[in-house]
């Protein structure tokens, strides 16, 4: 069953429709966690899209050798894979970069929304729609990762990107790990509200 | 009976060609990791020493790495310490408990291979005798000017708040403090994390060793003028008033953050206890060293 | 001299040969702990002691494991009435997390030394890790893992609560299992860059045994639950426990303690929040808010009550 869509509209999808952290509700963790500033999403989102996208199309090629049986396992194995191999890239060649985000790295063999994707996607169609799907997907993770720490960093700390824009801290409160929870839920409902309006002007 | 074939033999191709990739990728990292690291470390030491890149240190400083070790065990318990000599070989003198000298031999092993744990550890076994049990304690680096003792630096952990803080301490040759660097930590954002902010490290410069041993936390406000003394990057006070105001506060205690009064209490005490400790057992050694005259380039 | 007197005779030779071998034979120390105050330490010993000796701080060594050569300066020490226990204080307060190491010369009758360790209870430290891997460092609440699951299956309580169950005992199996691994099989041969493969290995195959096993043992237990095997492997929780004990050096125990309070912690944030979300069906909520964003800023307030535990220390 290959896709009809065209490969712009397949990274648009990962953006909008079909937006891993507010629309499909995965890999929450990170977004709570870590999206304290942009840079940090950023960097998290670069390295989910590298997982994704080389994961896709690894799956993608190989998806009539895999017995059905042990398809999550592969699954599995080769998203452990990428992990670890960018892992070891990423402590030796941007060491501040991985300081920062640790734990996390490792953790993405656990984001749902890569096993997600390759179960319903890449195990389907052919290496190309992979790519770009997975190009979407990370592109939408590392949207919704900046948008929130945005929303985080100015509020929090007065600051983008390490710059003082404000130059004072409104409310520390946003920078402390738990705000990633109130900061998700009001974001996702401000984009049901979005959908709603849209949904009303269609109509009207 | 096929099917479950065909299964593991899949699984296992699969297996291992991810573990060829990830092989592959090992190799070609690892060195540059382990060199990143090290590049972090001297660029923090020789901050902490108050070179940086606007003001390098002079060919004439030179780094000198001493490890320490327990040696022995129950009775025959004692300290073992892995020096440098002046003619490049490297020597493992041990001591008893009370600071008697024991035995002194050499140890085969390079310059290059000493930093790594893993090389040093085995070659001393081998020096001093298998039986032996040896447990790696520490590291100080010794930081001489033209072969006169400058400085120290001492490498760090003691519990904090959360968990464990790594930190990197210089003091110079009357162990007064030159300077505090947090290297790792896990307190928690905006309130324990500060520790690593220059208005609270840069409050331990200064501090002579007598101050140290006594060395407490106070739960009032950072005076105004101390804190642009400390921050003087951001207040851009003269080295002149910076270094008064460093005199002037000299024998204070150390002003604890705002909502962190446990984070600054566990970095002092951890000061506090590496600088006594490092203290009595330099003492110690250089007795040893200058009586058995053993040729030490510092 | 008759036989009452040989009698007598050969019991007090017995005795007196036999009285070394049995004083050395028992215990000398009965208990040993870090006083109330911070600069003390109570020794306990099983019999009366000489007086002169115990309060002589001359008589003492004593330094924290990690550091013998640096001597811990003893102020004074004072026997009780009963000439049983002793009060050591010393001149600066004591490290208590850390195990010091107390040696008392010429205490024993045979005036041999003795030496013993004193350090916070070994139980105390287990339960420690119980407690901050359930509550003070709550694995939703307090570290932001395993959310995807945790908002998928906090709806009911009955899902809540077999989920919490479920992955409770995978967690706890697979734990040990991975601690198996990491000591004996990838410390002794460096394989540590292979940590997350192994690890999320371990965990797979643990779902598959206990999905196998459950399915044949006990099948109206693998109705009630099997269906949530396979979420467990999702959720983040499930790896970073092994990685965490791996890079701690936990031992056995100690990894099992953290097993167990990482599971228990997730039933507790699955029970609190499944009974919320149940009440909050029939409240009235703004559309825009229903469903996930109502419930993330009910976490958000959860996760703000659990930061309370912060800094609790009970062992």
């Amino acid at each position: 069953m290959a896709t009809d869509k065209t490969n712009l509209q397949l990274v648009v999808n990962g953006i909008l429709n079909e937006n891993p952290i507010f629309r499909l509700v995965l890999s929450m963790c990170p977004a709570v966690g870590i999206s304290t500033t942009v840079m940090n999403g950023f960097m998290l989102g670069i390295a989910v899209l590298f997982v994704q996208v080389c994961s896709s199309c690894t799956i993608a090629l190989f998806k009539n050798v895999i017995h059905p049986r042990i398809r999550i396992p592969t699954y599995t194995l080769t998203i452990a894979t990428w992990v670890t191999v960018i892992d070891m890239v990423l402590a030796a060649y941007l060491p501040e970069a991985y300081a920062k985000m640790g734990i996390f790295i490792k953790l993405i063999v656990a984001f749902a929304i890569i096993t997600m994707r390759l179960e319903m996607f890449a195990s389907k169609e052919s290496v190309n729609a992979s790519f770009w799907d997975g190009i979407g997907m990370g592109l939408g993770f590392m949207f919704g990762m900046m948008a929130l720490g945005f929303v985080r960093e100015l509020l929090g700390m007065g600051t983008l990107l390490g710059y003082d824009v404000l130059g004072f801290k409104p409310l520390l409160f946003f920078v402390l790990p738990f705000a990633g929870f109130f900061c998700v839920g009001l974001m996702m409902a401000f984009f049901n509200y979005v959908e709603i309006v849209y949904k009303r002007a269609k109509r009207a | 009976m096929k099917n479950i074939l065909t299964i593991i033999f899949r699984l296992t191709v699969a297996c291992l060609l991810a573990g060829l990739v990830m092989g592959v990728a090992f190799i070609f990292t690892n060195k540059a990791k382990k060199h990143n690291i090290h590049v972090n470390e001297q660029k923090v030491m020789l901050s902490l020493l108050g070179f940086s890149e606007k003001n390098p240190a002079p060919a004439s400083v030179a780094m000198h790495e001493v490890y320490r070790y327990l040696v022995g065990e129950g009775e025959g318990l004692g300290m073992g310490y892995l020096l440098p000599l002046q003619d490049g070989t490297y020597s493992f003198v041990t001591l008893d408990l009370a600071g008697g000298f024991v035995s002194q031999t050499p140890v085969a092993i390079s310059a290059e291979k000493v930093v790594e744990e893993g090389e040093r550890t085995p070659a001393i076994g081998a020096a001093i005798g298998a039986e032996k049990p040896l447990r790696y304690a520490d590291q100080t680096i010794v930081v001489t000017n033209d072969g006169k003792r400058m400085a120290y630096l001492l490498p760090g952990r003691f519990p904090g708040f959360k968990t464990f803080i790594n930190a990197i301490l210089a003091v110079d040759s009357s162990f007064s403090i030159l300077g505090l660097e947090i290297m790792e930590h896990e307190e928690d954002p905006g309130l324990g994390a500060e520790i690593d902010q220059e208005y609270f490290k840069n409050q331990f410069k200064g501090k002579p060793l007598e101050t140290v041993k006594k060395l407490e936390v106070v739960k009032t406000p950072l005076p105004e003028e101390y804190r642009k003394g400390l921050e003087a990057d951001k207040s851009g006070l003269g080295a002149e008033e910076v270094a008064r105001i460093q005199e002037q506060y000299k024998d204070n205690d150390i002003y604890a953050l705002t909502g962190a009064t446990i984070s600054s209490r566990s970095v002092t005490n951890g000061v506090k206890a590496m600088v006594k400790k490092f203290a009595y057992r330099v003492a110690i050694l250089d007795r040893v060293l200058v009586e058995q005259h053993i040729a030490t380039p510092f | 001299m008759n036989m009452h007197g040989m009698r007598r005779i050969l019991l007090s030779l017995v005795l007196l040969l036999g009285l070394p071998v049995l004083v050395q034979a028992q215990e000398l120390i009965a208990g040993k702990s870090f006083g109330k105050g911070p600069n003390e330490i109570v020794v306990t010993f099983a019999g009366p002691v000489d007086r002169a000796v115990v309060e002589d701080p001359a008589n003492y060594r004593v330094y924290e494991e990690q550091d013998p050569d640096i001597k811990l300066a003893l102020e004074s020490v004072v026997l009780a009435e009963d000439q049983k226990t002793a009060t050591l204080t010393f001149a600066e307060p004591l490290n208590a997390r850390l195990s010091h190491v107390v040696t008392i010369d010429r205490v024993a009758e045979s005036g041999a030394a003795a030496t013993f360790k004193v350090m916070k209870p070994y139980l105390g430290y287990l339960l420690s890790i119980l407690i901050s891997a359930l509550l003070i460092n709550n694995f939703v609440f307090t570290k932001y893992l395993g959310l995807c699951v945790f908002f998928g299956t906090s709806k009911r309580k009955d899902t809540a609560k077999g989920m919490g169950l479920t992955f409770t005992m995978v967690m706890v199996v697979s734990a040990i299992m991975s601690w198996f691994f990491y000591q004996f099989i990838m410390k002794p041969y460096g394989l540590n860059f292979l940590q997350i493969v192994i690890f999320i290995g371990l965990v797979s195959l643990t779902v598959q045994a206990v999905d196998t096993v459950l399915r044949k043992v006990n099948p109206a237990l693998f109705n009630a639950f099997g269906v949530y095997l396979v979420l467990v492997i999702a959720n983040c929780v499930i790896i970073a426990v092994p990685l965490i004990l791996a890079d701690n050096e936990y031992n056995f125990w100690e990894s099992f303690m953290l097993a167990l309070g990482a599971g228990g912690g997730f039933l507790l944030a699955l029970y609190l929040m499944s009974s919320v979300r149940e009440r909050m069906e029939l409240a009235n909520i703004p559309t825009t808010f229903k469903g996930v964003p109502i419930a993330f800023i009910v976490a958000g307030q959860f996760a703000l009550a659990f930061l309370g535990f912060s800094g609790l220390t009970l062992f």
